[in-house]
């Protein structure tokens, strides 16, 4: 079957998922809600009283565990970037029976970054968003928390598999896909729940996070139907059908993050249908180029890619169409942020820079997987030395900050505390932005030199690529040390950060350490000594529905 | 409020804001072995250092690649974070 149609099952699935989401499934609606509930809790056994189940738990487990993989994500993504300079750098680890190399390295920090740390933030993310959203709570919190630790598990299998495909003869990708898919299943069923006891009418962001988990189910059945998984395109679409996954979620994520980060109202709800129904009907640009992955995680034989001409050219057009989506969502997250005037309404909130970065950057890092993934499509393959760097940048630049941005946004309403340092989340996401943009810039320059000289045909070793790739590499450590510092950040602050609930005081300044006065002083005198500002918050009376009057001078 | 135009202060101010003392520590620890390594150095010229010499040459072949340095950073991050998750989660 051709992409078109392949898409076309998966609208027409999406279609009518997104009815029976909204209608019900007629008399049945009742009973499926309660045997769901006993599916997610009773039915699990002893396993369920483990898990804790107060309001915000299971939030605040998969953000916290979303945050913890970021960690190993940039520190394996590093040895990768460092090896392909310098191949026999960790060739003591021999010794253990380990011989790690760039390629597979990359492969296994990208899985990580994407189901890992951003998987596991948005996923936490949207179990605050949709009940929020809905005026509701979400329908099991024990089960969400117990099913963050069975996601934890299928990413460490994901990066087994990834340097080690099989062990005494079995495949161990297709366990990491079974351990995904029945967490992802008990989420979106435990989702699906919590937007069934909705008391009001759900803005767009709940549904873009509840679509694109389904879309991620949703899209592999439409290519089975349509037996499109065994062919090369049918493999690419599933790998492409990802990003579209992972691309709605975000998108929801960040919307909320910005405006609720900000205090600003969402600027256009046009625009968020845009980025909602564009990004279904369109082929998203996200992800890995090949379409291997996509048979790595299904356990089936990879196909050669052999597109045929309608297929480049429906391909072509639905790749082009995406920038659409992705220009809404990034002008609809910049103009949130902005508010009514030009700056940014609290620069400094933890999360803010991360989302206003990942909406900066979300429009350039997209055109120039168009510029690949078409290269690709078409069997031109010119631009296949930058295919790697740039899906780097594509998930270091945009996914990682977007989803640890909205992380950060709501984590003191969940955890009832706000991160411990303001200070330290300002010089993480500065380490980890700048590492992240300079590292893979810089690596991306060496692929360009290697391309050059390939198509040259020079025989001699590039000792220019190489030097650009260390310092690359070493850029790229501030992503490592700016994850370690999110990370305590998070964790010092869920014990011991400042209690969400209580508000700011009524006034205060910049004036950080206190003073002992030995006798009376003056202001400008004071001001004149230290670093101190005249920067009084103004905090508003409560809203009222009095009617006005003068104001009493 | 006066303002005679003197440009004298004329108060006592004190500033509470000292570095912690595990930083002067550090601080004083890195001068300390810099001072001693350079001192052994010029007095005993071309000598190995006791213990330390011996112990090093077990590490060959590990650090052998510049890249060992900045996983011992990444470790010393990973560990802060255990120890981070400990102490909150047991003190009182």
């Amino acid at each position: 079957m051709g992409i078109i149609t392949s898409m076309a099952a998966f609208w027409f699935a999406i279609l009518v998922v997104f009815i029976l989401v909204n209608r019900g499934i007629w008399v049945f609606t009742d009973v499926s809600k309660s045997m769901s509930m006993f599916m997610l809790e009773k039915a699990l056994g002893p396993p369920i009283d483990f898990v804790d189940g107060k309001s915000g738990s299971a939030a605040t487990t998969w953000i916290i565990q979303g945050a913890l993989w970021v960690i190993p994500a940039s520190i394996i993504t590093f040895c990768g970037l460092w090896l392909s300079h310098d191949p026999e750098a960790l060739h003591s680890l021999s010794s253990w029976g380990l011989n790690p190399a760039s390629s597979s390295l990359i492969t296994s920090g990208f899985l990580v970054a994407v189901y890992g740390s951003v998987g596991m933030l948005l996923i936490g993310s949207s179990m605050h968003i949709v009940p929020e959203l809905g005026g509701t709570t979400l329908a099991t919190e024990k089960n969400a928390t117990l099913m963050s630790f069975v996601w934890t598990l299928s990413v460490l299998v994901m990066f087994i598999a990834a340097n080690k495909p099989e062990i005494l003869g079995i495949r161990i990708m297709p366990i990491a896909t079974i351990l995904t898919s029945l967490a992802l299943i008990a989420v979106i069923v435990n989702m699906l729940l919590t937007a069934a006891s909705r008391t009001k009418k759900m803005p767009l962001p709940a549904w873009m996070l509840i679509i694109g988990m389904i879309s991620a189910p949703v899209s592999i059945v439409a290519l089975a139907i349509t037996c499109s998984l065994g062919s090369g395109t049918g493999q690419w679409l599933a790998t492409r059908m990802g990003g579209t996954t992972f691309f709605l979620m975000m998108s929801g994520a960040i919307l909320y993050g910005a405006s609720r980060g900000s205090g600003n109202p969402l600027w256009s709800r046009s625009l968020a249908a845009v980025t909602m129904v564009g990004a279904i009907f369109t082929i998203n640009p996200s992800g890995l180029i090949e379409g291997e992955i996509a048979s790595d995680f299904l356990g089936i034989s990879s196909a050669t890619f052999e597109p045929s001409r309608n297929d480049i050219v429906a391909g072509s057009f639905l790749l082009a169409l995406s920038l659409i989506p992705i220009i809404a969502l990034s002008a609809n997250v910049l103009a949130t942020m902005r508010g009514d005037d030009v700056f940014i309404e609290n620069p400094d909130s933890p999360g803010m820079p991360e989302i206003n970065l990942a909406a900066f950057m979300a429009v350039p890092i997209a055109i120039g997987g168009l510029f690949v993934l078409t290269d690709h499509l078409t069997g031109t393959n010119e631009l296949t030395g930058i295919r790697t760097s740039l899906v780097l940048m594509g998930v270091w630049v945009v996914f990682v900050p977007a989803s640890l941005g909205s992380a950060l946004s709501i984590f003191p309403e969940v955890s009832g505390r706000n991160v411990i340092s303001v200070n330290r989340s300002r010089w993480a996401f500065w380490l980890m932005a700048g590492g992240a943009f300079s590292g893979l810039a810089f690596t991306m320059m060496a692929d360009f030199s290697d391309t050059a000289l390939l198509e040259a045909a020079v025989e001699e070793g590039n000792q220019t690529s190489n030097r650009i790739r260390v310092l690359g590499s070493v850029l790229f450590y501030g992503t490592v040390i700016g994850s370690i510092f999110h990370a305590l950040n998070m964790i010092s602050g869920s014990f011991r950060g400042t209690l969400a609930r209580e508000g700011p005081g009524p006034s205060s300044t910049s004036i950080s350490s206190p003073y002992k006065l030995t006798k009376e002083t003056t202001v400008r005198k004071i001001l004149a000594q230290r670093e101190g500002k005249l920067d009084t918050v103004v905090i508003p009376e409560s809203t009222t529905d009095l009617p006005g009057s003068a104001t009493e001078l | 409020m006066s303002d005679d135009g003197s440009t004298l202060i004329g108060e006592f101010l004190q500033g509470e804001g000292e570095p912690p003392s595990s930083w002067v520590m550090l601080v004083m620890g890195f001068v300390s072995t810099m001072v001693f390594l350079v001192l052994y150095g010029i007095l005993f010229p071309n000598s190995e250092l006791p213990v330390i010499s011996s112990v090093l040459p077990i590490f060959d072949g590990v650090f052998d690649s510049g890249i060992w340095f900045f996983i011992l950073g990444a470790m010393i991050g990973v560990f802060a974070i255990l120890g981070t998750m400990l102490t909150e989660a047991t003190s009182e």
